[in-house]
């Protein structure tokens, strides 16, 4: 006898959902994917005590760039899912419907963007009119330039010039649905906007780096991530970045870290100022010596590999 | 320490590109199971994103459908889990006959067995559709309804009993 449940079985049959659904969540795939790493992670280890919050943009760098698109929302949508762009505040709508100022951070950038406005006859501005030759290109750095690259071809731009590595890193241009130029580049591992004498990190050594991992997130609110060395936490979100653990045998301290152009130098100079310091070490991330200052506060030096 | 890392291709990446091909067929096969176009949407975004980080995980698959539909299986099965929770503090002790099935042979109404499947407590619900709309093999029923396989299969036999009372009732009612 045949099971009567069988009659029951059920192939997967495709079904077009609500197109505004498939575009909301497509956004969202696109913000999940593009997210830090810290941000990933911190969702899968973080305490349900503290979640953390949107928080308040910084204020933009000295220079942005303010460019007029012919449509700002599918910019936004665009720049948003190609660039890993965030939207920063809400976008401005005119009396007419237009979008009189949008504005995104796309690492520590931010791009403004606008409209034209009947409304504002007066106002000299335009989009792009399928220009030949550009005044201006937009250049960008970016964690992956192939993927980037290969993303922005598959959502309509142009690429004028494919990736290709130089000394300066991995660089591309391409001409965006909105007819404006972009040099997209991946700088190489050693590119930082630290001189020397920026704090680079900032190590706690605590007798319970997750306790005070709880602690400091509640008060923070930003995300905690597993570290490098096992039992160690790092918040990577915020500036500079927070590390913490728990070395046996270590009275609770903070560490600064500093960067410097040539740490081999700067050892010596350490030594000759009464304080005491390793040899640098080779890590992932460059050079580092560990150093005490001439009243026994620790420090380490960093060079950028 | 370094502000630019260097940073591997992420494969969820992969999962991006796939999104347009796979969305019809993990909503399609959502919406066949759960028969309600805002649950099978809500389910929809809770797999793919959930793809988001098991894609990223050391060894896992390459994104694929099959692997995004067992994902949205997954949620599935979670939710009615949920709802099961929920319901069991309101379910009457209705004294389910225990694992004795008498042999049933008619030839079961697709349409009604849907309508049927709806009017079933969670549990139960989810049994027949991982086992039958699914065909999936008991253990592996029993996988994601966390549950061992005995008793999977006595939940089964108990499933499959209230599906029988209310499709024949409804049989007598007509």
């Amino acid at each position: 006898m045949t099971d009567p449940f069988e009659v029951l079985r059920e192939p997967v049959v495709p079904v077009d959902p609500d197109p505004d659904f498939a575009a909301r969540l497509r956004l969202r795939m696109t913000q999940a994917v593009f997210a830090p790493p810290g941000v990933t992670m911190s969702e899968q280890t973080i305490s349900r005590a503290s979640e953390p919050v949107e928080r308040e943009a910084p204020w933009p760098p000295a220079l942005s760039p303010y460019i007029v698109v012919s449509d700002a929302r599918r910019a936004l949508a665009w720049y948003t899912e190609v660039f890993g762009a965030r939207q920063r505040g809400e976008l401005h709508v005119n009396a007419d419907g237009t979008i009189g100022h949008a504005e995104i951070g796309i690492g520590d950038g931010v791009l403004m963007f606008a409209e034209t406005s009947e409304l504002y006859p007066d106002v000299p501005v335009s989009a792009p009119d399928s220009p030949t030759t550009h005044s201006h290109t937009l250049h960008l750095q970016l964690p992956d330039v192939d993927a980037a690259v290969a993303l922005a071809r598959r959502r309509g731009a142009t690429v004028e010039r494919e990736p290709g590595t130089e000394p300066y890193g991995r660089a591309a241009v391409i001409v965006d649905p909105f007819d404006h130029r972009w040099l997209l580049l991946t700088p190489p591992p050693r590119a930082t906007r630290l001189r020397q004498g920026d704090l680079a990190r900032v190590t706690m050594v605590t007798p319970d780096a997750l306790r005070a991992k709880d602690f400091y997130e509640a008060v923070l609110q930003v995300p905690f991530a597993p570290g490098r060395v096992p039992g160690a936490w790092s918040a990577p979100d915020v500036t500079p970045p927070i590390g913490m653990w728990s070395p046996p045998g270590e009275a609770p301290q903070v560490q600064p870290c500093f960067r410097v152009d040539d740490v081999a130098a700067a050892v010596a100079r350490v030594r000759a100022a009464g304080g005491a310091a390793e040899d640098a070490e080779r890590m992932p991330y460059g050079l580092l010596a560990e150093c005490t200052d001439d009243q026994g506060l620790r420090f380490q030096l960093w060079q950028p590999a | 320490m370094s502000t630019h890392p260097g940073v591997a291709p992420d494969p969820a990446f992969g999962l991006l590109e796939l999104y347009d091909e796979a969305l019809p067929h993990v909503y399609g096969y959502l919406l066949a199971r759960c028969r309600d176009a805002t649950l099978a949407e809500d389910l929809t975004a809770e797999s793919f994103l959930a793809a988001v980080h098991a894609v990223r995980k050391p060894a896992a698959p390459e994104p694929s459908i099959p692997w995004l539909i067992g994902v949205a299986r997954h949620k599935l099965a979670d939710h009615w889990r949920r709802v099961e929770r929920e319901q069991r503090g309101l379910r009457l002790l209705d004294g389910e006959p225990d694992g004795v099935e008498d042999p049933w042979d008619v030839a079961v109404d697709k349409i009604r067995a849907h309508e049927v499947l709806e009017a079933l407590g969670a549990h139960h619900r989810a049994a027949l559709t991982l086992r039958y709309l699914d065909g999936l093999p008991v253990p592996e029923v029993a996988r994601h309804l966390d549950r061992t396989v005995h008793a999977t299969e006595a939940l089964l036999v108990r499933a499959r009993g209230a599906f029988r009372r209310i499709y024949q009732g409804e049989e007598g009612s007509r």
